[in-house]
Order: structure tokens, then sequence, then C-alpha cells
């Protein structure tokens, strides 16, 4: 019975969301989309070529990249956690780090209709009194991360 | 018998996958970023004697690695000659062999050139280092299409 309830009370993803600060502004994602929290870690650089990726945070053995946003959303203070998010990058479900600048909140709430066409935002969550744009993982992902086509440096002979 | 048939059972039992393994690399440093190449495809390192020539040597053509990967032009002070020889990359410094047990595949969010720059990650105690793929290098060199970077 309290299991039961515990289930039906915390359980429902359908209705949970993570919201955090990204630059001066709140967001949201769904719960389901959210594998972990994590406190400020080294990130780890080498060179590559996707842009808006700024290294990789060792987790348990496995790497997972970190997708700075700043340039998309604007800067905040100092990053506060990693949301470690899983999301659909060209067919693929992949697991990536976005920085966050304060509080990450577990909240339950109501999806609603987006007023208008946003970048990056599909849906309204409705909480509290308040609303917070839904962000779109996927799309995100899509548009941020992008190979850079770089002309070709003469090799040293 | 019951108890053979089970001893087979289990000695039949399917294992997970094994990590990918280095196997022995060659730990180096290239425009002030660490990187590794397995050691049973370096052919050999030249010193410190050649390094005010390094750039007219003959011999292997001779990629600057740090340039090539975005990282400015290198200071040139070691060479790593690939096998079967000739190809190498003009380094910084040549740190130590180690053996890494795990290579850990590039998170499929990098799917630039950097796919075909490196095997993989090895992670160390407090570092992630890249491991070189020297096919790519070699074949690179020989066709002509080094490409460089801007990121990381």
């Amino acid at each position: 019975m309290l299991l039961t309830l515990y289930r039906e009370q915390f359980m429902d993803n359908t209705t949970r969301f993570v919201t955090f600060p990204l630059g001066e502004q709140r967001y949201a994602l769904d719960s389901t989309q959210v594998i972990e929290l994590l406190m400020p870690a080294p990130v780890y650089s080498f060179p590559h070529t996707m842009s808006s990726l700024e290294g990789v945070l060792v987790r348990r053995g496995k790497v997972i990249p970190v997708c700075d946003l700043r340039e998309a959303f604007g800067h905040g203070p100092e990053r506060s956690f990693y949301v470690v998010a899983q999301c659909n990058y060209l067919g693929r479900r992949e697991v990536v780090a976005i920085p966050v600048t304060g509080d990450c909140q577990l909240v339950q709430g109501i999806r609603g209709e987006s007023s208008g066409a946003v970048e990056f935002v599909n849906a309204v969550l409705h909480t509290g009194g308040r609303a917070y744009p839904l962000l779109d993982i996927d799309q995100i992902v899509a548009r941020c991360i992008q190979p850079a086509t770089v002309v070709a440096r003469e090799a040293m002979r | 018998m019951k108890e053979l048939e089970r001893r087979s059972l289990s000695i039949a039992r399917p294992v997970g996958p094994a990590a990918a393994t280095a196997g022995p690399v060659i730990l180096f440093t290239a425009g002030g970023v660490r990187f590794a190449v397995a050691a049973d495809e370096v052919q050999e390192v030249r010193g410190g004697d050649e390094r005010t020539t390094i750039r007219k040597l003959k011999g292997p053509e001779i990629i600057d690695f740090a340039l090539q990967v975005g990282l400015g032009e290198g200071i040139l002070e070691r060479l790593l000659v690939l096998k079967p020889g000739d190809c190498a990359l003009a380094v910084t410094d040549v740190e130590r062999m180690a053996s890494i047990p795990k290579v850990v595949s590039l998170p499929g969010l990098f799917r630039g050139v950097e796919r075909q720059w490196y095997r993989g990650l090895l992670l160390l105690e407090n570092e992630v280092v890249p491991l070189v793929r020297t096919e790519y290098w070699r074949k690179a060199f020989a066709a002509d299409t080094l490409q460089g970077t801007v990121h990381g």
C-alpha cells in the first residue's frame, strides 16, 4: 500500500520536471530526460572540432560531454550544477552535461502549449503559479553542437 | 552426472564484453596538451639533438601534431616515427610509456574529424588523454587532407 502510494505520488514522471537557470532565465526539462545532477567537477578538455562542446566529465568510468550553452542562452553567474540529460542526436541516444548557473528544483506541473515559436522551447511548464519554458534538448544539441568547418591548415613539411 | 552438467553450463555461460585495451602507450605532449599513442605503432623516437633541424629533416614526412589539431605551431623537440617509418609526429616532449587498461570511446556528440584523429580516450588518474589513431595521420598525410581545428 505504501509502495503504491509512493509510486503514484512520486514516480509519475510524466508530470515531473527539473527547473534550472540558464543565463538570465529559468527553464525546465522533463524529468524523464534528466539522468542526474552533478556538482561542479573538472572538465577535461582536448582538441576537437565541435562547437559548444568544452570537454568531458568523467563519471563512474564513463565520459560525458559538456555542452556550454552560454552562446545560445547568455552568460550568467558561475556554474553551480551540471544537468546530465539524455537526448537524441542523429538517431542515437546520447548523454550530455549542461552547466547551469543556480539551484535546480524538482517540481510537478502541467505541460502547456507554447504561445509562439521560441527557439529551443517546445512547450511551457506551469507550476506553482509560474510558467517556465520547457526546453527541447534534442533541438538544442542538434543546433548548438556542430562540427567546425575550418580551412585545412598546411602540413608542416 | 548432474554435477558435471552444471559445471559445463557454468563454464559455457557467456561473459560480458571486455573493455577495449590500449596495451602499452607512449605519452607525449604537443601544444601543451598530453596525448597517447600505442607503443607498438611507433617505430622509433628521435631525440633532442635534432631539435633545431626537425623541420628540415630528411627521411620520414613530418607532421607538426600540435598545429594539425588546432593548438598552434608547436615546439618541436621530439619525433615519433610511426611504423613503417614513412611518417613522423613532431611533438614537444615524449614523457613515458604506460600500460593503460581501458580505452573509452569518444562520445557520439563528437562527430567531427576528431573521430578520425583519436581511437578513443584514456582515463588516467586525474586526466583524460586522447589516444592517437596513427593510421589516420599516415593516410591523411599521404593524401594531403590534414585538417585543423579551433576548439578544445
